[in-house]
């Protein structure tokens, strides 16, 4: 059991199937199963997690029972098959949210598996008929932001897939707006589509700048925002539909050309809007929803129990990603969502801090504290 | 379940409004909406800035004509009777409130009942009198002016209007918010919160059918927290400010309360529990699990009483590991015995993502197994980490009870209650220590959750914070 390169062999040529590839229950049974009893023997804090479980390699047969670690464990030891010090890099999250101490941190062995997982699924949802496009990247260079998983994604379709007029539009001081306004104007006034990338948060700042100077761009056919993260910024909340709306307004965009993308950095596969690759193919998508890739399988379960939920009901996100070969395949989100036939939708991370009244909060405690 | 019908979450006593008809002539609307986490349809009055000073200003006229120069004692009695219908088995006003608040607050059943049932026994005239005269020596202070044992003569004065900002964690606080102020004789008009609309409107209603006279001296309702310019008019007719919420909460209405206007704030507090070697008997310990476990259900941890982490000092009888088994045991009885409330997606998945946190990092975790109905969190450590709630506690074994002093330190004044279980001069020593960084409560183990009816809240006085003595001087 477990030996790693074969494995190894068999998710890159799994994932290399495409995007667009059959379901393959069987195969991606198969392969989940040796992938886990590779993590259970390779991974030893996942190993007595699952011992405690009694969910041990003889007792799993299905992947549904491959035990999903919940991700503020990430936060608490090196989750990673092998030698942490060995790892290629290590991806960390922000920090900012969940109220535990220390950052969340994804050692990946192995970048060219990541790699394999993120590229063609970008290719296939934000690039669907192959353009060759600027990418004007509303985020930090990996020299700005090396251990940060969505910067270190960006920088990587951008060298793959990004035309020669690419670059970065955040630095230290923030986002450069004023570049960025002269590069979507010479887009404009060019005739040269670009796509925009970036996190939610950076695209309402550039559409709230846009908007105080009453600016507005027509950007050429074919231009496109692939935006991420959540949309809370300082104290405003602004929802999806907000932002698609100022980006139809300010930017002159079609909403079947704004997609966004989902991802976590204890994850090595992205999610994205079906609606882009749908239009591609000539359809006018009524139902936005996030495709999981062949090589993921996504649940959503109870909160309370983790049980899996009827589908139709709001329920947390446990992935699972065949890609995450060397850390924890299985984990438990505290997203909510909502499974569809063909998808989920995404609703937001569950909010746990409703703490009412006088008992402190967790956050505010721990903010306190800082 | 059948739609039930929208409840009034207000009350606003009859001819308080100068208007021909309850809210006609002042345009004052009434509007449905939906509170609480059962989402229950409730009817809620608009105010305008204008028809809330009129109503504040009504209050306050109520005041003068009824409750100034009421003797207290008549005024107690009242109370005692009026809380006597929230309380008691069979009357209307308990039997609503049973069907009503679970919806409204989330909590279970029984824990309403409970509630009802310990929270009335501060309410009851007796009660409200011995913690009265606990503060002021005497009723009579309240009624007319006193000799002084320095000599002179010296009466207290309440102001006459109090305006509350409730917080909706624990219901009932709002109630004995409001008895506080009757008990100076000052009108109130009571704020409530989206996760508590109701008890202090159904108290105001009990209080109408008892002395109808008091009850138009107060009126309560709801306004989504922030509505500064309904503040504004609030805190600058009144004569005090009471608010009840987190830090943040407190702070912002605090620097709106006019400098002249006394601003009590109730704000963000957390509890703990300490346990001693020696307390740690085989004998002790069970009993000692029972009563922790008891404080972490009370209202599911909500309250500021309630404990956070369990400090058990290692080299007893009985080890921390196996008191922290005891206490799962306790635990899961009781999810049985008082059902922990409704949970939202968000608490529940936070409790999975801690304990998975602390297993990882080396903890022993004991839990329910049907969810996250009980959790408790074993290590070796003296850090103090504020608990998610909702029954989820740690249970730290450290060596020598200082460490856990030392680290609550950083606590200060955040820190409330302390539950203590020792031998001997123990709780009395360990008391001392606790005082002197900032606790304000010690209390045996089980008792945390329901503080005596003359309690320091947050070691401060109930009533004497809330008025003004006049001193009359001898002539030389």
């Amino acid at each position: 059991m477990g030996e790693r390169d074969p494995l190894r062999a068999g998710v890159l040529e799994f994932i290399g199937r495409g995007v667009g590839a059959p379901v393959a229950e069987e195969d991606f049974e198969r392969l989940a199963l040796e992938v886990f009893a590779y993590q259970f023997a390779e991974n030893e804090p996942y190993r007595r997690y699952c011992e405690r479980r009694g969910r041990t390699p003889d007792a799993v047969a299905r992947w549904t029972d491959i035990p999903a670690v919940p991700t503020a464990a990430f936060k608490a030891a090196p989750l990673v098959c092998g030698d942490a010090e060995e790892v290629e890099i290590v991806f960390r999250t922000s920090g900012t949210t969940g109220g535990l101490e220390n950052r969340g941190a994804h050692y990946v062995r192995d970048l060219k598996l990541y790699e394999a997982s993120a590229l063609p699924n970008f290719r296939v949802h934000v690039l669907p008929e192959g353009a060759h496009l600027p990418m004007l990247i509303l985020g930090p260079t990996l020299e700005d932001a090396p251990d940060s998983s969505l910067t270190w994604m960006l920088e990587l379709v951008r060298r793959e897939l990004g035309a020669k007029a690419s670059a970065n539009f955040v630095d230290e001081s923030g986002l450069r707006v004023a570049e960025l306004e002269e590069a979507l104007a010479a887009s404009e006034s060019g005739a040269k589509p670009v796509a925009l990338l970036g996190t939610a948060v950076a695209f309402a700042h550039l559409l709230e700048a846009l908007k105080e100077r009453g600016r507005r761009v027509r950007l050429p056919p074919g231009s496109r925002v692939m935006e991420t993260g959540g949309t809370k910024r300082r104290s405003r909340e602004i929802g999806r539909d907000e932002l698609y709306g100022m980006l139809v307004e300010r930017l002159g965009l079609s909403e079947f050309y704004c997609v966004a993308e989902y991802g976590m950095t204890e994850m090595s596969s992205q999610f994205y809007d079906n609606v882009l690759r749908e239009r591609a193919c000539g359809r006018s998508p009524v139902l936005r929803y996030k495709v999981v890739p062949p090589w993921v399988r996504t649940q959503v379960v109870d909160a309370e129990t983790l049980e899996p939920c009827p589908e139709g009901r709001v329920g947390l996100l446990k992935h699972l990603d065949l890609a995450n070969l060397d850390s924890v395949m299985a984990i438990q989100t505290d997203d909510l969502g909502v499974a569809g036939a063909a998808g989920f939708e995404l609703m937001g991370r569950a909010v746990g801090a409703e703490l009412r009244g006088c008992s402190i909060a967790m956050d505010q405690w721990l903010s306190a504290q800082r | 379940m059948a739609e039930r019908a929208a409840l009034n979450a207000y009350w606003v006593p009859e001819g308080a409004c100068r208007a021909t008809g309850p809210f006609g002539d002042m345009g004052l609307e009434v509007q449905e909406r939906a509170l609480g986490p059962g989402h229950v349809p409730v009817r809620i009055p608009t105010f305008s800035p204008h028809t809330l000073r009129e109503l504040l200003a009504a209050l306050r006229e109520k005041r003068s004509a009824v409750l100034a120069e009421r003797p207290v004692t008549e005024i107690l009695g009242s109370i005692g009777m009026a809380a006597e219908r929230l309380t008691s088995p069979g009357e209307p006003l308990y039997e609503e409130l049973l069907d009503t608040l679970p919806e409204l607050t989330g909590y279970s059943r029984r824990m309403i009942e409970i509630g009802l049932e310990r929270m009335s026994v501060g309410w009851s005239a007796e009660a409200l009198r011995s913690a009265i005269e606990d503060e002021f020596g005497s009723l009579e202070v309240l009624d007319d002016f006193q000799p002084r044992p320095s000599g002179g003569h010296q009466r207290a004065f309440g102001p006459p209007l109090t305006v509350h900002v409730f917080s909706g964690n624990i219901p009932g606080i709002s109630v004995s918010s409001l008895v506080r102020a009757l008990c100076v004789k000052s009108a109130s008009f009571g704020k409530t919160a989206a996760g508590e609309p109701y008890l202090a409107v159904c108290f105001a209603r009990a209080l109408a059918e008892e002395h109808a006279e008091l009850a138009g001296c107060l009126a309560v309702s709801y306004w989504p927290g922030g509505s500064e310019d309904l503040e504004a008019v609030a805190f600058s007719e009144a004569g005090a400010v009471i608010a009840y919420g987190s830090d943040e909460t407190i702070s912002d209405v605090g620097c709106r309360v006019p400098a002249a206007t006394r601003f009590i704030g109730y704000a963000n507090r957390v509890g703990v529990a300490l346990v001693t070697q020696r307390a740690l008997s085989r004998k002790r310990a069970p009993e000692l699990a029972r009563g922790a476990a008891l404080d972490v259900a009370t209202f599911d941890q909500q309250g500021c009483v309630s404990p956070h982490t369990i400090y058990a000092e290692a080299g007893g009888a009985v080890g921390p590991l196996d008191f922290a088994r005891q206490l799962g045991d306790a635990l899961e009885e009781l999810s049985k015995e008082i059902p922990r409330g409704a949970m939202s997606p968000g608490e529940s998945a936070l409790i999975h993502q801690l304990r998975a946190h602390a297993e990882i990092r080396g903890a022993t975790i004991l839990a329910g197994e049907r969810g996250t109905e009980w959790t408790v969190i074993v290590e070796e450590s003296a850090e103090f980490e504020p608990s998610p709630l909702n029954r989820v506690i740690r249970v730290c074994s450290v060596d020598d009870l200082s460490d856990a002093i030392s680290e609550l330190e950083k606590v200060g004044t955040h820190l409330q209650t302390v539950a203590v279980a020792g031998e001997g001069e123990e709780v009395r020593s360990l008391a001392a220590r606790l005082g002197a960084i900032g606790a304000t409560r010690v209390v045996p183990v089980g008792g945390a959750g329901w503080p005596a009816p003359h309690w320091h809240h947050d070691g401060r006085f109930q009533f004497m914070d809330l008025v003004r003595f006049v001193d009359l001087e001898n002539s030389q």
